[in-house]
């Protein structure tokens, strides 16, 4: 099925038959840390009129803390990669999207080296995205190439139409999941043009908002590199790593051990940034970025030039969280906007 | 404050005019509503590029929030590699100082981050700045769109069009309310701006001591509660203006103290080190409490350091620079019976 | 899915001090599962594990044509090295590889190979002429010029005697001040002691594996000689984790060290950010 409605209290059945299926059903819950995906049980803890989630989903499929392996002595014990059959509701669209530039990080376009852990999280997980009603200020999906209705990196695409909610199906999976839940019906002429009025509205809504320009900075980012526009913006910046660690695209990591007295231990893979001086230190002292200019321009250089370089893919989905949480209001809109005015 | 904002642009310009600084930091609009951001400004001859910083551009309001002494250690680092002819060569720095940021550098100042004679330090008369998430809490997931604050009452518009207006003593932030210090004496400052500042509170402890009357227990649930927020990011290490250690104890690797995931216990030894690190120096001006993307609740446990220390040695960093703090230094008095008289 | 992050087990079968200081040692590992032992390149590098530790990235020094072994030959710098330095003969540690990009050995047949080493990066090159002189007549003339700070600091002391006796490599080895000891090499740095032996450039390829030093004096030298940027090959270092291009930590602009190098043209760094 490509296209079905259903009311929005039967998406318990949904949720009772995905526990059926024996997968987790993950919605946005409203919590301590703000709204998260939880695993619920029930529709009535599903928050459907949020904005978006703090921690972007990265962090379903490539959690702050993943133990690679455990070893004891020299020797390696266990190699465990926790990958459950998952439903998650309520992806935004440019989450969403963020996920298949982070599928291109663990998969490698080379096919070289596959991450396991990743990969096999996600190839359990059914993604339903939910369309956005109304963009925050921040939001700028439509200047990177996305949309508040976007189906990229979902398998259904979810619009709220008040009462009731009607899926899209936009991957295999998708369709063949709406086909064998048998819970959706057929939407009439009215539900669909209901949807397309919504989605046409909420693209009138981003275009008055200041999104930022950047028809065709990828093209000229890299004959700005050593402009002293970035050494004025770096004073502000605290090095905190905030921002890094609430993109839903940035993926840098860290590999430690860590191990008991009895030599026991384990190898772990923890959310690292590029924004830290010691994340480029070589042991002999040697540090290619080693001052904070270099650090910051690494990070919208590999966004906006070095990700289009080698994946033709502008690793931002725009979803303003590195706006809305720097500390000292470093507003990458304003940053991007200069660039290509230079 | 548009008083004291006209007074601020007027002192900028005068400074340079005067060639007594190479760079001034205050605050200027930031893009967001209920948010100010800091703002430097470089010397006309030292402009920088693209990025025209007028003294037009300050700004003095309710959302002046962030600690600019955070900036100072950093500016005054002498890089060993640096090729200048005269390695004792500093930048003459002037900052907008609210009471809490200047008990910052002046405890920067006594841990010798910063030299005293290259700051021209601009105390600022402070009514407390507005808490941006006690606002929002007002409004229920509706969008704050635009909030413009005049004679003391703040008019917030939100994106579903709703439209109110908020006392601003009303949504002040909790360290604004217990603030000690809110006017910086003439005396610790170069210029100090004519106004009015709220009335100084002492002993301000109140909701420290709410926690401190629940059961260790209920203590310790709450603890574990906020830190199993934390994200490892350390914003909250490099918005504080007191953190300004080379290498983060968290950061060494040989030996390694603890470990860099969100395991609960790296994360709470993270926090307990950095805030104990904190004693007789912090200044409850809740930078690292804002700067937190996550919301752990910091300040009811700097707040506590804070009191611990107050009561303990009867010292909070102010204004001094000639009083030691008491973690710097050793008094004849202190109690040494945790040495001679050890607990069975 | 093969999981690219675990190391496979391999036993330190020998260890052998390289210089008199003792802080650079060669490993001789064996794989404890003939079924993991892989093929490689010479250039390419491995990540060397210990369980406890880390994992630090080293240059494979042994030569694909030396069967059943690998050998890497480590500096004592940091929390791996030291604990490396530290282990007996016998020991079971961690290897993932081959890693990186190698030598360009499609485009070096039937050319003449320049190579230019200081110190010691040495441990590829060592790679790349065991192998060229495994394959000899693949290649053309070969000139190497071995630079280290003194006689007890070069790598491969019984190796390079064996070089110099060989008629089929001109290797010339020198150390950067006149030493105490009896010493029948070059006194030089290695960039000035290159302009001296002055090989030709024509039909030649340069391979450059050094100090960031070193590689900045030494390619001007080869540009007089008349290399062409696109003909000198250099081997660069980066701080590495994953060592698979997902930590994101090695990247040079675009290209990550430890995916589209270590080896590099000058012609090909030229166009990448000097954040190296």
């Amino acid at each position: 099925m490509e296209c079905g409605i259903i009311k929005k209290p039967d998406l318990e059945k949904l949720i009772t038959y995905a526990t059926e299926q024996k997968k987790v059903f993950y919605g946005p819950v409203a919590g301590e840390k703000g709204v998260e995906f939880k695993a619920v049980t029930s529709y009535e803890e599903i928050a459907l009129d949020y904005d978006n989630v703090k921690l972007p989903p990265k962090s379903i499929f490539f959690p702050q803390r993943e133990v690679l392996c455990r070893f004891s002595g020299d020797t390696l014990k266990e190699v465990n990669i926790e990958a459950e059959d998952s439903i998650i509701f309520g992806i935004r669209p440019c989450d969403a999207a963020a996920l298949v530039y982070l599928d291109k990080v663990f998969k490698d376009v080379k096919s070289r080296f596959q991450d396991p852990y990743y990969l096999m999280r996600r190839e359990k997980a059914l993604i339903i995205a939910l369309a956005c009603d109304t963009p925050r200020a921040t939001c700028f999906c439509t200047s990177v190439g996305g949309s508040p209705a976007g189906k990229t990196g979902s398998d259904i695409l979810a619009t709220d139409l008040g009462e009731t909610l009607i899926f899209e199906s936009c991957s295999e999976k998708g369709k063949v999941f709406m086909d064998k839940s048998g819970l959706f019906k057929r939407p009439a002429d009215r539900d669909i043009k209901v949807k397309e009025e919504k989605a046409r509205q909420v693209e009138q809504s981003m275009a008055e908002i200041p999104t930022p320009n950047i028809a065709g900075l990828t093209e000229k980012i890299d004959k700005d590199f050593e402009d002293p526009f970035w050494d004025a913006i770096t004073r502000n910046c605290l090095g905190c790593g905030a921002c890094t660690y609430l993109c839903p695209t940035c993926h840098c990591f860290d590999i430690t051990d860590e191990e008991n007295g009895k030599k026991e231990g384990i190898r772990l893979r923890t959310w690292d940034s590029c924004q830290y001086p010691l994340f480029t230190l070589h042991a002999s002292g040697h540090n290619p970025r080693v001052n904070k200019k270099q650090r910051l321009r690494q990070r919208i250089m590999h966004k906006f030039s070095y990700t289009v370089a080698n994946t033709n893919d502008i690793y931002c989905v725009g979803c303003g969280r590195c706006i809305t949480y720097c500390p000292v209001n470093l507003d990458i809109r304003d940053m991007l906007n200069t660039l290509n005015k230079l | 404050m548009k008083n004291i904002e006209k007074r601020i642009r007027y002192i900028a310009k005068e400074l340079f005019e005067k060639g007594k600084i190479e760079l001034f930091i205050g605050y200027e609009a930031a893009t967001l509503p209920l948010k100010s951001r800091p703002y430097f400004i470089q010397s006309k001859e030292g402009a920088v590029g693209s990025v025209s910083s007028p003294v037009a551009n300050l700004v003095w309001n309710s959302f002046c929030s962030n600690n600019l002494a955070v900036f100072l250690p950093k500016l005054f680092e002498i890089d060993p590699r640096s090729r200048r002819k005269d390695p004792n060569l500093k930048p003459k720095i002037a900052i907008v100082a609210k009471g809490c940021d200047l008990r910052s550098i002046t405890t920067l100042i006594k841990e010798k981050q910063v030299p005293r004679e290259n700051v021209v330090i601009i105390g600022v008369p402070c009514t407390g700045m507005i808490d941006k998430d006690k606002v929002e809490a007002l409004f229920s997931g509706d969008e704050i769109i635009s909030a413009e604050e005049r004679d003391g009452l703040l008019t917030v518009n939100t994106r579903k069009g709703v439209k109110r207006e908020i006392k601003r003593q009303d949504v002040l932030q909790e360290c604004c309310n217990e603030c000690c210090c809110p006017l910086p004496p003439p005396e610790s400052t170069d210029i100090l701006i004519e106004g009015k500042a709220k009335e100084p509170v002492h002993g301000g402890y109140a909701e420290v001591q709410e926690f401190e009357s629940r059961t260790p227990e209920e203590r310790w649930d709450y603890f574990k509660q906020e830190m199993s927020k934390c994200i490892r990011c350390n914003a909250c290490r490099q918005a504080c203006p007191t953190c300004w250690c080379k290498e983060c104890f968290a950061d060494q690797d040989d030996l390694r103290w603890i470990g860099v995931s969100t395991e609960l216990s790296d994360t709470m030894i993270f926090h307990l080190i950095r805030i104990f690190h904190q004693a007789g120096r912090c200044v409850s001006c809740d930078a690292c409490y804002r700067a937190c993307p996550m919301g752990v609740d910091l300040r009811t446990f700097t707040r506590n350091i804070v009191k611990d220390v107050d009561e303990l040695f009867g010292y909070v960093p102010d204004f001094n620079l000639e009083e030691i703090p008491p973690l710097s230094t050793f008094k004849e008095g202190d109690s040494e019976e945790f040495i001679t008289e050890p607990e069975e | 899915m093969l999981n690219p992050y675990i190391p496979h087990p391999v036993i330190i079968e020998d260890i052998v001090t390289e210089n008199d200081n003792r802080d650079l040692k060669t490993f001789k590992l064996v794989f404890d599962r003939k079924e993991d032992e892989f093929s490689y390149e010479p250039g390419q590098f491995a990540e060397v594990s210990i369980f406890g530790k880390g994992e630090s990235p080293f240059g494979i020094a042994s030569s694909p044509t030396e069967k059943g072994y690998l050998l890497f030959t480590v500096k004592r710098t940091g929390s791996v090295t030291e604990e490396l330095h530290n282990s007996e003969k016998g020991r079971k540690i961690g290897v993932r590889g081959p890693l990186g990009n190698s030598f360009p050995w499609q485009r070096m047949e039937g050319k003449n190979i320049v190579i230019v080493s200081g110190g010691f990066a040495f441990t590829t090159l060592r790679s790349a002429i065991t192998y060229i002189l495994d394959n000899r007549e693949k290649f053309g003339k070969i000139t190497a010029v071995y630079g280290a700070r003194d006689p007890g600091e070069l790598l491969y002391k019984e190796l390079l005697k064996e070089w110099q006796e060989h008629s089929s490599i001109d290797l010339t080895l020198a150390v950067d001040q006149k030493p105490e000891s009896n010493w029948s090499g070059k006194v030089g740095l290695v960039p000035n002691v290159l302009k001296e032996v002055g090989p030709a450039a024509e039909n030649a390829l340069a391979l450059v594996c050094g100090p960031p030093i070193m590689i900045r004096y030494t390619t001007p030298v080869l540009l007089e000689l008349g290399f062409k940027k696109e003909d000198i090959i250099l081997s660069l270092e980066n701080r590495m984790k994953c060592g698979i291009g997902k930590c994101g930590r090695c990247n040079i602009g675009s290209k990550y060290v430890c995916l589209d190098g270590p080896v590099f043209t000058c012609a090909e760094l030229e166009n990448l950010p000097a954040e190296y």
